[in-house]
C-alpha cells in the first residue's frame, strides 16, 4: 500500500520571480532559506508522487466554468503559461493517472463531487515552490485545484475534510509508493483590491499558532471569522487547511515566515511531522 | 457582481500574449470584438479602475492593467483610491 511520506505548505508569491531584484537582501535570504529548506524536506521524503494543491490563477478556468475543486488525472500537464515564468524549467509535467483516479474514486465514495481535468496547465502557484525549492527533476504530480480566487469558495471545514479524504486515498492506494502532499498559497495578502499590498502579520501569526495547536474547531472558527475581513489572497489558506487535514491535524512545524512587502505577501513555509498523528 | 464580457476581455488579454500585443497597439480594434455595455467600455477606455473594480475579479483587474501597460505605482494608487471612493459613496447612502 502507498505511504503518505510528507505534508508541506508554501506561499507562491509571483514577485518572488517577477520582482526578485527589488526584494530587500534580508528578505531574499529569508525566502531563499525557507524555500531551500522546504525543497530539502520534500526531497528527503523521496516521493514517488507529489499531490499538489493550489489555486488556479485564471489559467485553466474562467467564470463560465469554475469548479470548486478539480483533480488533474492526466498523464501529462503543461508547465506555467505566464510569460514571466518563461525560465521555469518545467515545460511538461508528468501526472500520475492511477493515483489521481484513485483519489477521484475515493472522493466520490466520501460524498465529494470534484470536477476532473485530463490536462491542466500548472501556473506559478504550482511551480514557484517546486522551482525555488530546487525540485528538479520533479516527481509525477497529481494536481488538485481548489478555487480560492473567486467566491463562492469551498468552506474551510470542507477543505479540512478534503484533506482527510486525501490521506485516506493515499493509505488505500494499492501500490507500494511514497506520496507527499504540498499545498500552496497564502498567507495574508491582497491583490487587485483597495488594500493591495497590505500584509496582516498578526493574522498570519495567529493562523500559524492555530495550525501548531492543531485543534479543528478553533482553527475553523478563526478562519471563518477572519478570512472575510482580510485581503483576498488569504483565501488560499484553504489549501493549507486541506494539508492540515491530510496530516491528521497534528505536527505542524513552521519552516519560516517572512512579512515581505516587496512581494505583497506574508510568506509562510511549513511541514507537518506525520509521527505526531494520533 | 461580475460583468461577464468585461471579465472575458480581461481573461483573454491576460491569457493570450498575442492579444495583449494587439491590444496595446490598437485598443479600439480589440474592444470592438466584445459586447461591452457602453459605460463599461468608456471606463475601460479611461482606465477607470474605481468604476471597473466591482465588476471583475480583483486578480483579473490586476492582471489586465499589467497587460495594458499601467505602471505598478499608478495602479496601486488608483486601486487604493477606488476603495476610498467606494467608502465615500457608501457613507452618502
Amino acid at each position: 500500500m502507498a505511504e503518505l511520506a510528507g505534508v508541506f505548505a508554501s506561499s507562491h508569491a509571483p514577485l518572488i520571480i517577477r520582482g526578485w531584484k527589488d526584494v530587500k537582501p534580508a528578505n531574499q535570504r529569508e525566502l531563499t532559506n525557507s524555500l531551500t529548506e522546504l525543497g530539502k524536506r520534500i526531497k528527503a521524503t523521496r516521493p514517488d508522487v507529489l499531490i499538489e494543491i493550489a489555486p488556479d490563477h485564471w489559467v485553466n478556468f474562467f467564470i463560465n466554468n469554475l469548479p470548486s475543486i478539480c483533480v488533474g488525472i492526466g498523464e501529462e500537464h503543461e508547465g506555467p503559461a505566464e510569460p514571466w515564468m518563461k525560465d521555469c524549467p518545467y515545460k511538461k509535467i508528468a501526472g500520475h493517472p492511477k493515483l489521481a483516479n484513485h483519489i477521484l474514486q475515493t472522493a466520490f465514495e466520501r460524498d465529494f463531487e470534484p470536477s476532473v481535468s485530463h490536462h491542466l496547465t500548472l501556473d506559478h502557484g504550482f511551480c514557484i515552490p517546486l522551482w525555488r525549492g530546487g525540485l528538479d527533476p520533479l516527481p509525477p504530480i497529481v494536481p488538485i485545484v481548489i478555487n480560492d480566487l473567486e467566491p463562492p469558495y469551498p468552506s474551510v471545514r470542507r477543505c479540512l475534510q478534503w484533506g482527510t479524504m486525501l490521506a485516506e486515498a493515499v493509505r488505500t492506494y494499492p501500490e507500494d509508493i511514497r506520496v507527499a502532499i504540498l499545498a500552496t498559497g497564502g498567507l495574508s495578502h491582497s491583490i487587485g483590491e483597495p488594500t493591495m499590498g497590505e500584509i496582516d502579520e498578526p493574522f498570519d501569526r495567529e493562523c500559524i499558532r492555530h495550525f501548531e495547536k492543531g485543534d479543528e474547531r478553533p482553527l475553523v472558527d478563526f478562519l471563518n471569522e477572519r478570512l472575510p475581513t482580510i485581503g483576498n489572497g488569504a483565501a488560499e489558506i484553504r489549501n493549507w487547511v486541506a494539508a492540515h487535514g491530510a496530516a491528521g491535524k497534528r505536527g505542524f512545524e513552521l519552516i519560516g515566515y517572512c512579512n515581505c512587502p516587496e512581494v505583497y505577501v506574508g510568506c509562510g513555509f511549513a511541514s507537518w511531522d506525520l509521527a505526531a498523528r494520533a | 457582481m461580475r460583468d461577464y464580457w468585461l471579465s472575458k476581455l480581461f481573461f483573454d488579454l491576460q491569457s493570450t500574449p498575442a492579444l495583449g500585443d494587439e491590444y496595446r497597439a490598437n485598443r479600439k480594434k480589440v474592444l470592438d470584438r466584445y459586447p461591452l455595455k457602453p459605460e463599461v467600455r468608456t471606463a475601460v477606455e479611461r482606465d477607470d479602475v474605481a468604476f471597473l473594480a466591482p465588476w471583475v475579479n480583483p486578480y483579473l483587474l490586476r492582471f489586465y492593467f499589467v497587460v495594458a501597460g499601467m505602471p505598478e505605482e499608478v495602479f496601486l494608487k488608483k486601486v487604493r483610491t477606488a476603495g476610498a471612493d467606494a467608502a465615500a459613496r457608501s457613507s452618502h447612502g
